[in-house]
């Protein structure tokens, strides 16, 4: 317990120090920001590249049109910026030599996942709350409020996905050797995914769909049940993921 | 007691044999030099005493308690400075030496105590520049104040001191010997010189195996290679002297190189003097006559030969 906080508090350290926090809290708030920005002004943007002799017919943009707007960013830039961050999570320690030390000292390897995984989804969980926020209260002053059912499942859902993202980045860094092995094990993991759910209708335990039905979820489009489905098979997936990757990581050769 | 054994410990990586059944011990209190040249298996055998690469074959015991690979226990007793050893950069060494407390499960009060303690023995008291500013020698000095923090049993330093320059090396070598009064140290190395100064016992890894184990004063008398050196003014007078010496009945052999004459023979002390009455009967004039001493240097090509 003792190498886990101490190695948790390393990790904030890291973040703030080398200006991971700063970088990821800007970005996450750029995104709520914008977000319900350009809903408001999609109507307005398209009026004025409309080509002559055409009639572009756009709705009154709307409280949905911001989450959608809101959900595309994360799951596509979000994503990106996600693994940019956190990409040398495990990958630069093992890369540098720098876990050498602390490991010797008696830091146990399991603390050294944990530690990394908890420090991780915090900055993860602060950042995508702060953007919520930001994103909620434009939204409010845009567009008056509709009901929508399930906004709060249908956030989870994209943070879910965020927390799945970061346990299997680390276990890619476990197999991997260099500084952007887990990296790049990583985006050809999120690219099987990406397959899967394109070509072979592999849905129900696909985390993937917990970004790609998010706004179909809001407008009563997608079942609650099924999606709720997933989220359970995601968070068991998570569990197994980082459990694997503490097994894997205790046999490791440093 | 035994701080280490290491007992038939073999290591290989795919084809490549790096250690061939290791066995050596290493009592309390002592300064163990291991010798050995580049990629003779120094940093492999520590590594695996610190349970970070796993032996193909064999048993380690730290103070008598089993080495396991991965999450090991022993590393409780043991101080380990790598090679080049690499630190979180945008920490200060304080604060470094706070994390590695916390995480050896010190209480507070005595890492705070500790900290007191090694930075001003390390020199590094006061400087509050993050790490990444560091020279090589304040990074290996605070390797150092990292490795006593526990107060541990072993200390293990591998090639402390090959990349630094004289000065540093001093340094390191001179904390090392601090370090030994409270604590056995084993020390990797191909720096002949800083072993002979400060180690007390050593052993040489050869083609996997330790060719050579034991005090270095016993090492080195049985190494000892009885020879003289003499240095004449010219190179006429060293050709005269040689075909002298080469008729002596008790003369082993004899070389030349330009104004010097190396003779090895018995009993250096007593025919020495039949030299010294040689040099005066045939009016040889000389400018440096010297028993030889054998050096580790010596010993070390001899056995690697």
């Amino acid at each position: 317990m003792n190498g886990f906080t101490a190695f948790f508090k390393k990790e904030l350290l890291e973040a703030i120090r080398n200006y991971r926090v700063l970088i990821l809290f800007s970005v996450t708030a750029i995104f709520g920001m914008m977000s319900p920005l350009t809903a408001k002004m999609m109507p307005d943007i398209l009026a004025n590249v409309g080509v002559e002799g055409m009639v572009l017919k756009i709705p009154e943009p709307t409280f949905i049109d911001a989450f959608t707007q809101f959900f595309k960013n994360f799951s596509q830039m979000g994503t990106v910026v996600l693994l940019l961050v956190f990409g040398g999570l495990l990958s630069q320690d093992l890369a540098k030599g720098t876990l050498i030390i602390p490991l010797s000292k008696g830091l146990s390897r399991h603390a050294v996942i944990l530690a990394k995984y908890a420090s991780a989804l915090t900055l993860w969980t602060l950042s995508y709350a702060l953007a919520t926020l930001i994103n909620y209260g434009y939204t409010l002053y845009f567009f008056q409020t509709i009901s929508v059912s399930h906004l709060f499942f249908s956030l989870f859902c994209l943070w879910l996905f965020g927390a799945f993202l970061l346990a299997f980045l680390l276990l890619a860094s476990v197999v991997t050797r260099g500084a952007f092995g887990g990296l790049l094990v990583t985006a050809a993991g999120l690219g099987i995914l990406l397959i899967c759910q394109a070509i072979f209708r592999m849905d129900p335990f696909n985390p993937l769909k917990l970004v790609s039905e998010n706004v179909a979820l809001l407008t009563g489009k997608a079942a609650f049940d099924q999606l709720l489905n997933t989220a359970w098979s995601t968070c068991a997936l998570i569990l197994s993921t980082l459990i694997l990757a503490m097994m894997l990581f205790k046999k490791k050769s440093i | 007691m035994n701080i280490l054994e290491m007992r038939h410990i073999s290591k290989n990586f795919g084809k490549h044999l790096v250690l061939n059944d290791l066995n050596f011990t290493v009592p309390e209190h002592s300064i163990f030099g291991l010798i050995g040249k580049n990629g003779a298996g120094k940093t492999t055998a520590m590594k695996m005493i610190m349970g970070f690469l796993k032996p193909t074959s064999g048993k380690i015991l730290v103070c008598g308690e089993n080495v396991a690979y991965g999450n090991t226990a022993t590393n409780r007793f043991i101080g380990y400075l790598p090679d080049v050893p690499e630190f979180y950069g945008y920490m200060t060494a304080k604060e470094y030496l706070v994390m590695c407390g916390r995480i050896t499960g010190l209480k507070k009060l005595q890492i705070h105590e500790r900290v007191q303690e090694l930075l001003p023995l390390v020199g590094l008291d006061g400087i509050k520049r993050e790490i990444h500013s560091f020279s090589r020698g304040m990074k290996q000095r605070l390797g150092i104040a990292q490795a006593l923090l526990n107060t541990p049993k072993l200390l293990i330093c591998d090639e402390a001191t090959s990349a630094l320059d004289p000065q540093g090396r001093k340094e390191i070598l001179d904390l090392l010997s601090v370090a030994a009064d409270q604590t056995t140290v084993i020390f990797s190395t191909h720096i002949l010189s800083d072993v002979e100064r400060i180690c007390d016992s050593i052993g040489l890894l050869h083609e996997g195996t330790l060719a050579l184990h034991g005090k270095l004063s016993e090492v080195k008398n049985t190494y000892r290679k009885e020879a003289v050196r003499i240095e004449t003014i010219d190179e006429v007078q060293a050709r005269r002297l040689f075909e002298h010496l080469r008729t002596l009945s008790f003369i082993q052999s004899v070389e030349t190189s330009q104004c010097a004459v190396t003779v090895q023979l018995h009993d250096p002390q007593k025919n020495g003097l039949k030299i010294i009455d040689l040099l005066s009967d045939e009016q040889i004039p000389i400018t440096n006559y010297q028993l030889l001493e054998p050096t580790l240097e010596n010993v070390f090509l001899d056995v690697i030969k």
